[in-house]
């Protein structure tokens, strides 16, 4: 590609500004469905949008006692890191702008690198809550990413690729691994949920005991980067679920109809539990998310000596 | 702001302003890691003098004056108030008069713990039955409309009466809305005691035996929770209850979702009563001449708050305004409790061991 | 112990109807009990000044003009008015009554709060102040 078109695809579609529109438009129809499953109306649609155009226009306060360049350069790295991410997914059902052999892995550990800059930039500050969101942040990020890599790695191991358009297009050719591997599935989705921070795993950020966990100390131009980082990540998560488990995600269409389909059970499932406690979550995970995902495993290597 | 980092320990703030308050109270806590150390408690921050403003007001001003000592409790508040008072002119109000007044008591107790069943399940992170409790209670608030013309501080006693009448239409009313509170309950009480996520917070969390919450001199729900037989209806009837008693619900596990059962519980025993209470609502008039001036003396007047008890001193020198009046509500008595239960407990318990008591601070600071 | 205890409940939201009122497009009508704004019949009022006695709030101010003629005057202040209906009680000739359809009393200034009223009908001695937002004031 020449330079003007990957500047264009990094800055406007498929990357840049309309995945940040698209991050909230999920974001959206994260709230949206919530309401609905909980019989109340949710906000209207330009809510999200609206919300980061505040806060872009905010002062950012710089708490005492931290570490300034980091203070402003960890919501930066964050959303680099998410948008980064999204350069190697078939977002929106076309090929990926970028693609190497092996790109999974550096997909997953990007989109970690957005909650690892949470993590760092609340233990960055003396407050207590964000000290507290911090650590538990970073312990929640140590408990699902291990079962949600597996279950991302069950559809690389069954394509035979660990290149995200590869696996993406071994699914798009009718493979519906969701019947396959289900176990994996349910991990997957599971794990997205934990990775996102969605209740019943949003301990880090819980709003009745420690404020706003690591973001606390945020307001302005940070915290509305790190709220697009999350968006960011939210459509970047489906997309990969969808496209690994669902059948592929051949064109625009499919893409939409799929990752809604997958959004409308995750926030079923966020309606449904109560928040978990930190230790729950970790013992959660430990306990039956690893056990699900290494038995599917064990299934898989059984199935293909056979 | 310095951080009180002597080996990882440090206090954690929780108020005066924080979100799992509802009211202003500044608790502190110590953890160590996620586990609590040692926690104190400030109160006082709703503090608005009102016993003291009720000495430069008139008896009947006075009623209203009380009744905003809490947006939750404000009839009980009224109440207490005014059989006080009615006590020491030595005036018998109607029974129709108990009767009305034990009607709205008891729609208060029912939106009250629906109220604190949302509270607390927002607390605990599970907002879906925050929503649908809050929902169902809008059934509650519209009977409370309907008889009196106001969903908060309805206003419904005058000395020596109640200002509105039930009519048989709000009586068609009353029976329909408590038919379709009480099928919801009846979930809420399934939801609240099965559900897996939910009592993985509230079993064996919390836990106050019996002995400690003597010793600490809870009351209420919070002490019937840990098999405390408390209860002023049942202890000490004032009006309708001799004629329409309750039964004292109790549980002996103390914990959180000891708590929650004991509340929902109740729940079923004001639909009973109000619908016994409704079809067989006994004559009389509304209201009953009182003097302006009472006679001197003191007197002590205490009611079953949805908290707990609510104790009230009234004293008089004869003239038209009250020599002193104290007012002793349930969550002083509870409060204790709180900063005891939480030591040895996550951070992550302590909002939810704290909605547990269904604290009120306006009404504790009055 | 189950897991999803709610789902029937939010899988019948997802086809519901939200039960949230889109208020100021969906208004509720008043409640038939409504205390809403006082209202004062000047014929029975013996100037008595009960009503102002017992207002927990001070909102009622009873101005005696000519007490042979029985010419009274009242000044309802309605921004003190905590609408408990105490005056409507405490009044033994039944003068006042609370309206019952107006709840949305709320207006960005203070003029047209206060209210006042001769007994004879005549201009008040001291003026009304000039009303705001067009609210509506009580005959």
């Amino acid at each position: 590609m020449n330079t003007v078109t990957t500047i264009a695809a990094l800055l406007l579609f498929p990357s840049g500004l309309i995945l940040l529109l698209s991050g909230l438009a999920f974001e959206w129809a994260d709230r949206k469905l919530l309401a609905q499953y909980q019989n109340r109306l949710g906000p209207r649609w330009f809510q999200p949008l609206a919300d980061v155009v505040k806060l872009l226009a905010k002062e950012e306060v710089v708490p005492e006692g931290v570490n300034r360049t980091l203070f402003i350069a960890l919501p930066i790295a964050g959303l680099a890191g998410a948008l980064t991410a999204a350069l190697y997914t078939p977002l929106f059902g076309l090929q990926p702008a970028y693609s190497f052999r092996g790109d999974l892995i550096v997909t997953l550990y990007l989109l970690s690198l957005l909650t690892l800059c949470m993590g760092l930039a609340g233990s960055n500050t003396l407050d207590r809550f964000s000290l507290v969101g911090a650590t538990r942040t970073l312990t929640q990020l140590f408990s699902y990413e291990a079962p949600f890599m597996l279950a991302l790695l069950g559809p690389a191991v069954a394509a035979g690729s660990w290149q995200i358009s590869e696996i993406a297009d071994y699914s798009s050719a009718g493979r519906y691994l969701l019947l396959t591997q289900p176990l994996g599935f349910l991990v997957a989705i599971v794990g997205l949920m934990g990775k996102l921070e969605l209740p019943p795993f949003d301990a880090p950020e819980a709003e009745t005991e420690i404020v706003a966990g690591a973001l606390t100390e945020y307001s302005g131009r940070g915290l509305a980067l790190f709220r697009l980082g999350k968006g960011v990540e939210l459509v970047v998560g489906l997309t990969l679920v969808a496209a690994f488990y669902m059948g592929g995600v051949a064109n625009p269409l499919l893409w939409l109809v799929k990752t809604l389909i997958l959004l409308l059970v995750m926030v079923a499932l966020q309606a449904l539990f109560t928040r978990l406690r930190i230790d729950q979550t970790v013992g959660l995970w430990w306990r039956y998310g690893a056990l699900l995902v290494l038995v599917q495993w064990l299934i898989m290597v059984l199935v293909g000596l056979l | 702001m310095t951080t009180n980092t002597t080996s990882e320990r440090f206090t954690v703030p929780i108020g005066p302003q924080h979100p799992a308050l509802k009211e202003p109270g500044a608790f502190r806590f110590n953890v160590d890691g996620e586990i609590v150390t040692s926690a104190t408690v400030r109160l006082g921050y709703a503090h608005r003098g009102i016993e003291k403003l009720a000495e430069n007001q008139n008896w009947v001003q006075n009623i209203y004056l009380f009744e905003r000592t809490c947006g939750i409790c404000s009839h009980t508040h009224a109440t207490t108030y005014c059989l006080g008072v009615e006590k020491l002119a030595g005036v018998e109000v109607s029974p129709r008069v108990s009767a009305i007044r034990t009607l709205v008591a008891e729609l208060e107790r029912i939106h009250s713990h629906l109220l604190w069943l949302g509270v607390s399940a927002h607390e605990a992170g599970f907002d879906t039955l925050f929503m649908f409790g809050w929902r169902d209670r809008e059934t509650v608030m519209d009977l409370l409309e309907m008889i009196s013309g106001n969903r908060v501080n309805y206003s419904v006693n005058i000395l020596g009466g109640v200002k509105v009448d039930v009519t048989p239409e709000i009586v068609e009313q009353i029976l329909a809305g408590v038919d379709l509170l009480e099928e919801r309950t009846k979930h809420y009480l399934d939801v609240v005691s099965t559900d897996a996520g939910f009592l993985q917070r509230t079993r064996g969390v919390g836990v106050m035996t019996r002995e400690q919450a003597e010793a600490l001199g809870a009351v209420g729900p919070t002490a019937r929770a840990s098999g405390v037989a408390r209860d002023l209806r049942v202890d000490a009837p004032y009006l309708s209850y001799s004629d329409f008693p309750v039964q004292m619900i109790l549980d002996d596990r103390g914990d959180l979702e000891a708590r929650f059962v004991v509340r929902l519980r109740e729940l079923f025993e004001s639909y009973r009563l109000l619908r016994e209470l409704v079809t067989h609502m006994p004559e009389g008039e509304l209201a009953t001449r009182m003097p302006r001036r009472i006679k001197a003396g003191e007197t002590v007047s205490r009611l079953e708050a949805p908290r707990g008890d609510v104790f009230y001193f009234i004293q008089s020198n004869g003239s038209d305004k009250p020599a002193r009046v104290h007012v002793r509500t349930p969550t002083v008595c509870n409060m204790t409790s709180v900063v005891k239960l939480a030591l040895g407990h996550q951070l992550a318990d302590v909002p939810l061991i704290l909605a547990g008591i269904d604290p009120c601070f306006s009404c504790n600071d009055r | 112990m189950k897991p999803g205890t709610m789902l029937k409940d939010i899988a019948r939201s997802l086809v519901r109807k939200p039960v949230t009122e889109r208020y100021p497009f969906e208004r509720r009508p008043a409640p038939d009990r409504l205390r809403g704004q006082l209202i004062w019949n000047p014929d029975p009022c013996t100037g008595c000044g009960l009503c102002a006695l017992d207002c927990p709030a001070d909102a009622i101010e009873v101005l005696v003009i000519d007490k042979k003629a029985k010419i009274f005057e009242i000044t309802y202040h309605l921004d003190r008015c905590t609408f408990c209906g105490q005056c409507v009680e405490s009044c033994r000739q039944g003068c006042l009554e609370m309206q019952d359809d107006q709840w949305e009393l709320a207006a960005l200034d203070r003029g047209g709060f206060l209210i006042m009223r001769r007994k004879d009908g005549a201009a008040p001695a001291k003026q009304d102040s000039p009303p705001a937002n067009g609210d509506e004031q009580a005959a």
